[in-house]
């Protein structure tokens, strides 16, 4: 009888072992790179294999920081200094690819991406380390670079060399180089045999893969208030990109001026807080953010380049709080209960995309 | 099962171990995805590991100076840190896993532990 029960008890503790058994688990890294924090999730990876990718990664990261960066001395700065003379140079090939890329981005946006406005940027003072303190520059100043209307068709290349047909163009790829820089990541990693990775700078991330069992679960940071505003979870391939006005910008008598420039009118885009963007490719999503933004709150504006973009989907809130959503994305999202309320808050769907 | 019988005291046994396995369940494998410790890193170096129901308040020195990071009743959040833009204090209370503020200048972060975090990545 001992024995029975004492093999009736074996196999329940067995059986429930069995259950308990842990993957090769995920594998978390924070990086201080490319100017934010990058932090790196893998799974079903081995330790040594995850501290060998990451370690990889920061490598890359670093380069491209400092290959792409709009005010520090580096290659992109010479480029822009031989770009100003207006004479043929040959470009080096660490900056042709994105030249080339955000040409094709920018014309899919109508301009409203546009890394051509690297003097309007300069001009704002958002061309430095430190958030610009005031004032805002002079009517003038700003009319002087617009009217000229930098960009990114008065590149003129012929093979490697390039040619500025425009005084006023100068190149800051900063709408887009943190997209661009993370699908290079997503790629390495692949590269390296890894299939499910989570690649978040700064907030702007692309997912590839699942977390295990279930899919990689994305958190949305409300943009006016503490707190998750909703959540998602990644389909596969996934990147989700935010720009918003509270990230960089400052207060001048009492208005707020946001990083954001308008290269139409060459002031600071109005009239939304957040634009959130999904598409498989990061770079895509980064510029159509900032496209977005640029566009504004009215669907008449700002769906037409989501279209012509080619994003899989869009969350914007306005600077009065409104919420407007594309469908497919509405379905996906859940509303993380805030505060005493448990509703979710009221949302606008747009057509479809 | 011949000869199987359970007297009270085998059976008190068995309650016994069953509400142990469901508690030590429902302890370690249940995912409510609510956080019970956080991890503060300095320049991407763990600096401290919190336990969130331990209120306390930590100076973290980081390149420009302190900041203060609040531990209450099972959540954390920056007080004050010595940046421009205090977007690591108007982030507020962190508490579900996965949660994260960032002192981008001074090099400071703050992430709720989970082992099953609510949120794998937050974006903003």
């Amino acid at each position: 009888m001992i024995i029975t029960v004492t093999r009736f008890f074996l196999f329940f503790v067995v059986i429930f072992l069995a259950a308990c058994e842990r993957q090769p688990a995920a594998y978390h890294e924070q990086l201080l790179v490319f100017g934010t924090v990058v932090d790196v999730q893998l799974w079903g990876v081995e330790p040594k294999q995850g501290q060998q990718a990451v370690a990889r990664l920061a490598e890359d990261f670093d380069y491209m920081h400092n290959t792409w960066h709009a005010w520090h001395p580096g290659p992109l700065g010479r480029v822009n200094e031989l770009l100003a003379t207006g004479q043929p140079f040959s470009a080096p090939p660490s900056i042709l690819p994105l030249i080339e890329r955000g040409t094709e981005l920018s014309r899919r946006s109508g301009g409203l991406f546009n890394p051509a406005i690297g003097k309007l940027i300069a001009l704002w003072g958002f061309a430095s380390d430190d958030p610009p303190k005031g004032p805002p520059p002079s009517d003038a100043a700003i009319r002087a670079i617009v009217d000229q209307h930098p960009s990114m068709t008065d590149i003129r290349r012929d093979g490697i060399q390039i040619q500025a047909q425009n005084p006023a163009l100068k190149l800051d790829f900063g709408a887009f180089a943190k997209g661009y820089a993370v699908d290079r990541a997503i790629e390495v990693l692949r590269e390296l045999g890894i299939n499910n990775a989570v690649v978040n700078a700064g907030g702007d991330l692309r997912a590839i893969g699942r977390h295990g069992e279930r899919p990689w679960r994305v958190g949305i940071r409300h943009p006016r208030e503490a707190g998750i505003l909703a959540s998602v979870e990644v389909q596969g391939d996934e990147s989700v990109f935010t720009s918003g006005d509270y990230e960089r910008y400052f207060d001048w008598q009492g208005k707020r001026y946001d990083h954001i420039i308008d290269p139409r009118t060459g002031y600071p885009a109005q009239g939304l807080s957040s634009v959130t963007v999904f598409s498989q490719l990061a770079d895509l999503a980064d510029a159509a953010a900032t496209a977005l933004f640029v566009a504004g709150p009215e669907e008449k504006n700002w769906l037409p380049v989501a279209r012509a973009m080619g994003i899989s989907g869009a969350i914007l809130v306005d600077d009065t709080g409104n919420i407007q959503i594309t469908p497919g994305i509405r379905e996906r999202l859940y509303f993380e209960p805030r505060g005493d309320s448990q509703l979710p808050p009221e949302v606008q769907l747009s057509a479809p995309l | 099962m011949m000869g199987f019988k359970l007297s009270r005291g085998d059976g008190l046994v068995w309650l016994l171990a069953a509400t142990l396995l469901a508690g030590l369940y429902t302890a370690f494998w249940q995912a409510d995805g609510h956080g019970a410790e956080a991890v503060v890193l300095v320049n991407g170096k763990r600096w401290a590991r919190l336990d969130l129901f331990h209120n306390q308040d930590l100076e973290v020195p980081g390149p420009l100076g302190h900041s203060h990071i609040q531990v209450r009743d099972g959540q954390a959040r920056f007080v004050d840190s010595p940046c421009p833009n205090k977007l690591c204090v108007h982030t507020g209370w962190l508490s579900q896993g996965g949660e994260v503020a960032i002192c981008l200048p001074n090099k400071v972060s703050l992430q709720i532990l989970a082992s099953d975090p609510r949120f794998d990545a937050i974006n903003f």
